[in-house]
């Protein structure tokens, strides 16, 4: 890995997404607008709000990686960049780990944005370190930015890759305990949950927020949200390939 | 040689894209790959630089393989601009400079300026790529592929879009590089360009018809005032028949 090389490609990602202000805004603002909605839908069943909460910040990390990173991957693809750039002594790993470096103050702001909203409007129940959530979006981020670069591959524009989100997010959104608890769930679809990434940021998340859990009690959600970061690293890395 | 090509075959799925071709290009030379679109030309450029791999033949570039570490030696320019539209011109000639291994930041900063300024874009060096025309993208491009001082130039169409005396300045500039030990292959469609090269090919349906100095093609016609063109349709009917 190439250190100038990783954060050139983190540094562009940065100034692309900085040119792009109108993004940024929907990406900031977006999740208020939504996050506002269900703070006062449930206004009278902190109950469910505090369930809900927790669950849709992961959501919205999780969803606006996966759409920003996938677009601007499918850009590097179709624009002809990608091809240009792997003509250089650049090394797989380190677009990968530019990429990541780039999208992660975006994330972590939206993130810290959402978090903080959160907590203060919408006065959720939340007991555990801020820390310790950063840690567990930031894993799921990481996911999110692999597997947006893996599934640019398989669109050829940027309508293509919104279709996507109906497969890619959907299930999770369902299946992560989100809108039902996992536990009330049929036994098949409690099955299919256990390959969906969000499921485990929002248990970490919940259980951090609502019951101030410390790392060392969500070790086993930390640890699969990683191997699934890794194992989508992998994949993204066989999409970037030369002749 | 900078470069010997045997036998190079290639298919896409059941197509036969280019067949049987071989090819030696010696150092500072300036050699032009020239045909009709659809003969084969950004085909043979993209192998040349390794981005695809041969079906058959072999390739030798430098004395080996194409492989990740010959990339540095490459400058190559595609045929789709292959630019960040929302970012400035510097900002892009800047980036690749990086992933060319320009590290250190003050002498990188002099050699993006200068490519710049050799392309004639000194003054749109702030501006987005998006609010450029078309021959400015080109020379952009173009300057990314000449930013690593590289001793091969793959260039697919790098005169496309350019008007009458950027396309003269352009090749003023390619004469300095070659002279100063670059080689450059050009793919062309324009016989104009053709004839600025000091070796040229002419690629027809996937091989070459072919090979030699501009004046020495439009000699073998037997026709004194033939001129590239007229030397192209002739051993494209020779080759026919």
């Amino acid at each position: 890995m190439n250190l100038d090389r990783t954060l050139a490609i983190a540094g562009k990602i940065v100034l692309q997404l900085l040119h792009d202000r109108r993004s940024i805004a929907l990406v900031i603002g977006a999740p208020i607008i939504v996050m506002s909605l269900v703070g006062f839908s449930f206004s009278n069943q902190p109950e469910i709000l505090n369930r809900i909460a927790p669950a849709l910040i992961g959501t919205f990390a999780f969803f606006f990686t996966f759409l920003l990173t996938g677009i601007t991957f499918l850009r590097e693809r179709t624009q002809g960049t990608l091809e240009r750039m792997l003509v250089t002594p650049v090394g797989r790993i380190d677009i990968l780990i530019g990429y990541l470096l780039g999208f992660i103050p975006f994330a972590a702001a939206q993130s810290a944005v959402i978090v903080t909203f959160t907590v203060l409007a919408l006065d959720i129940t939340h007991q555990g370190s801020l820390l310790n959530v950063a840690i567990l979006l930031l894993a799921l981020v990481v996911a999110a930015v692999n597997l947006g670069i893996f599934i640019s591959i398989f669109a050829k524009n940027e309508f293509q890759i919104t279709q996507f989100l109906p497969i890619v997010l959907a299930p999770q959104v369902f299946l992560s305990g989100i809108i039902l608890p996992i536990e009330q769930m049929p036994s098949y679809f409690q099955l299919l949950s256990r390959i969906m990434p969000l499921r485990y940021a929002v248990d970490g998340l919940q259980s951090i927020m609502l019951r101030g859990s410390e790392l060392s009690s969500i070790t086993g959600e930390l640890t699969i949200l990683l191997v699934f970061a890794l194992a989508l690293l992998i994949l993204a890395s066989f999409t970037i390939r030369r002749a | 040689m900078v470069l010997e090509i045997e036998k190079l075959e290639f298919n896409y799925g059941n197509q036969k894209v280019l067949e049987n071709l071989c090819l030696d290009i010696p150092k500072e030379t300036i050699f032009g790959i020239v045909g009709a679109s659809g003969s084969g030309k950004t085909t043979l450029i993209r192998l040349i630089a390794g981005i695809i791999a041969p079906s058959a033949g072999s390739i030798t570039l430098f004395g080996e393989t194409p492989s990740s570490r010959l990339w540095g030696n490459i400058g190559y320019m595609p045929q789709l601009q292959a630019l960040y539209t929302d970012l400035t011109v510097q900002q892009n000639v800047n980036f690749f400079a990086r992933m060319f291994g320009l590290s250190e930041t003050s002498h990188r900063r002099e050699v993006v300026e200068s490519i710049i300024n050799q392309v004639s874009l000194w003054g749109e060096r702030n501006d987005p790529v998006a609010k450029l025309s078309g021959g400015e993208r080109q020379r952009v491009s173009l300057a990314i592929a000449l930013v690593h001082n590289p001793p091969l130039l793959l260039l697919d169409e790098p005169t496309s879009g350019l008007d009458p005396k950027l396309r003269s300045e352009i090749w003023q500039y390619f004469h300095n590089l070659s002279a100063n030990g670059s080689t450059l292959i050009i793919s062309s469609h324009v016989m104009e360009d053709a004839r600025r090269c000091d070796q040229v090919g002419f690629l027809q349906s996937g091989n070459f018809i072919a090979i030699g100095a501009p004046d020495d093609l439009t000699s073998a016609t037997g026709n004194e005032n033939a001129n590239l063109e007229d030397a192209f349709l002739y051993f494209m009917n020779k080759d026919n028949s």
